[in-house]
């Protein structure tokens, strides 16, 4: 604050000097002013509405380093004030392929279930989802968000809200969980149609092998990497599921 | 942004420094400090730097999100629609936890958006333009954030920037160059009016501090765009530096592996054969991602910026990634000196086009007459 304070005084008193310099330095045209010279109130409301505009320019930095940084003492102790500001139209996230990039292929695959009015159920095969981006995005010179993002960026968020297992345990869980069960159940809709009342994912997680090293040989754990396969439990849809 | 048009931006400031100091020969150390800070006064107040620069961004990002928008519109309801697997509900009680608004879930009717839609489209195309560039970027902004807000979950890190800039852009004066608004100052000036001097006393001097405040602002803006830009690359980098598969030089083959970012399958098997090159590359990322903020004060920065440049136009090309792309090179054309762009101007309309001062605001710069008439090379 005290600096906001002391710049104010600066461009006060130097305002009456730095006139007649800036008109020689063709800067004039914009400075000319009446003989009598601007009420003092204006020209210390001006004063003070740079300086404004300076410390919340250097504070905005000053907070979105803190936001981007690693977690550290100052951006720890601050973390309420550096999220109420930055949040939620500063937030960001630069780890572009940080720390390190994508080392899996995720695929896709969801089956329905239907339960007639008898009591018999039938449940469909598994169809690939993600094949479906894949030949979407092949040879497109300009994929579309919808294939390149959607199921990848809904199931990345499950993970992160899930973990390892498949109880949600809060609003955002949950919220996630439609949302990953609204896509599939788009996609199964319009890769095949037909009505369902429950559907079911699953999520194979394939490594992406190690370059092979330079003699010619992979490294001994590079053949280990095993695809891994997991399961989501069956969820319930309402006549295709949006709610 | 003001650090790197300093040494241009210093001459035309410099004769005001003379009659100050009184004794030349011994310049006092406090003397010196206070002619720096009224330099930086001057320039803060009265010179909008990179006007060129800041049109580059507006058109850039208008036609980005344009061509954004175009390309989904297939996909429009799918994205941003009521009919969403991220439903107008859910996004809603999103927004109640992350504080996020938008325009889109004010009403779930089908019509409502493709109105919204179609507002969006204008938008751009105005933005692009440059008219009326004030009122039409805060509609832009406003633009921007409904539709990221609502697809929150598809975003990238180019929609991420492309947010930012669009809420930066707003308190730039990004109209000033390549625009419709110039064109129509310049018409006016022309024509010989003389808009918004005839006010006497008061007005005149609010109409004064009102030019110090729109500087001040859109110096203020752009310099926030480039300590923007800067953060970006200096987290881009650095974050790779902590990785194991950056370290050892293999990250690339990760990269050019991911199915959904292959849409060349046969090229990036090419590029991914060549292990010496995948290595070379990756080290050249980073190295270039983490001295990007460093080098921006000296003359470095040129192939810098070249190297950046041609390692977005690959993402581009390998990885599909167009306006991911796009974003990233707008921002780093924020870098480039009016200079550069005046030459660029000149370059596509051989003959210079000389005329008078450009508007109240006009960056009084020795060179600022030559106003290219168009939108120049958008994006």
């Amino acid at each position: 604050m005290l600096g906001g304070v002391e710049s104010t005084n600066v461009k006060e008193s130097q305002r009456t000097d730095a006139e007649p310099a800036a008109r020689d330095g063709g800067g004039g045209l914009r400075m000319t002013r009446d003989i009598s010279g601007p009420p003092r109130l204006l020209t210390a409301g001006t004063g003070a509405a740079v300086a404004l505009c300076l410390a919340v320019a250097l504070a905005h930095v000053l907070l979105v380093f803190l936001h981007v940084a690693p977690p550290n003492a100052i951006s720890k102790a601050y973390s309420r004030q550096i999220d109420a500001w930055v949040r939620p139209v500063f937030e960001q996230n630069w780890r572009l392929f940080a720390p390190n990039p994508q080392w899996v292929n995720r695929q896709i695959s969801a089956r329905t279930k239907r339960t007639a009015p008898d009591g018999t159920t039938r449940v469909s095969d598994w169809i690939d989802l993600t094949a479906r981006d894949n030949s979407v995005v092949k040879h497109n010179v300009f994929p579309s968000h919808t294939a390149q993002n959607m199921q990848r960026q809904a199931w990345n968020s499950y993970l992160k809200t899930h973990g390892g297992d498949n109880h949600p345990r809060s609003d955002r869980a949950v919220m996630i969980q439609k949302y990953l069960r609204n896509i599939a159940v788009d996609r199964v809709a319009a890769q095949r149609g037909g009505t369902f009342d429950s559907i079911q994912l699953r999520v194979i997680t394939q490594p992406i092998p190690a370059p092979r090293a330079a003699g010619g040989f992979r490294p001994a754990g590079a053949a280990s990497a095993r695809a891994e396969t997991r399961y989501l439990p069956w969820w319930k849809v309402s006549s295709h599921g949006t709610d | 942004m003001e650090r790197t048009e300093q040494a241009p931006v210093a001459a035309p400031t410099a004769p005001t420094a003379p009659p100050r100091t009184t004794e030349p020969a011994a310049v006092r150390m406090p003397q010196r400090v206070l002619d720096r800070v009224h330099a930086f006064l001057v320039l803060l107040t009265e010179r909008p730097v990179s006007l060129y620069a800041a049109a580059m961004l507006r058109i850039g990002y208008g036609l980005l999100y344009l061509v954004f928008l175009l390309r989904e519109f297939p996909h429009r309801d799918e994205m941003w629609g009521p009919g969403s697997p991220w439903t107008p509900a859910l996004a809603r009680q999103m927004f109640d936890q992350s504080g996020w608004v938008s325009v889109l879930t004010l009403s779930d009717s089908r019509v409502y958006f493709e109105v919204c839609y179609a507002v969006a489209l204008v938008t751009c195309a105005l933005f692009l333009l440059g008219w009326r560039t004030r009122a039409v970027s805060v509609l832009f902004a406003v633009v921007v954030v409904s539709f990221h807000a609502r697809a929150i979950f598809m975003a990238d890190g180019g929609d991420n920037l492309m947010v930012l800039m669009a809420v930066y852009l707003v308190f730039t004066a990004c109209g000033r160059r390549w625009s419709l608004d110039a064109r129509r100052t310049r018409l006016q000036a022309s024509a010989g009016k003389t808009a918004g001097r005839l006010g006497g006393g008061l007005r005149h001097q609010l109409g004064d501090a009102r030019i110090i405040l729109i500087t001040v602002l859109h110096n203020c803006g752009m310099f926030v765009i480039a300590a923007q830009v800067c953060f970006l690359y200096g987290c881009a980098g650095l974050y790779k530096v902590q990785g194991v598969k950056w370290g050892d030089g293999t990250a690339l083959h990760y990269v050019l592996n991911i199915d959904l970012f292959r849409p060349w399958p046969e090229l990036s098997q090419m590029i991914d054969s060549h292990h010496v090159l995948i290595a070379v590359v990756g080290y050249l990322t980073v190295l270039v991602q983490v001295a990007f903020p460093f080098v921006l004060f000296g003359r470095l920065k040129y192939p810098v910026l070249v190297l950046l440049l041609g390692m977005h136009v690959n993402i581009a090309v390998v990885m599909g990634l167009p306006i991911f792309s796009g974003a990233m090179i707008v921002a780093d054309a924020v870098f480039l000196p009016d200079r550069f762009y005046r030459s660029l101007g000149r370059l596509r309309w051989c003959t210079p086009w000389p005329t008078g001062v450009t508007g109240a605001g006009a960056s009084p710069g020795p060179e600022s007459a030559l106003v290219p008439p168009q939108p120049g090379p958008a994006g």
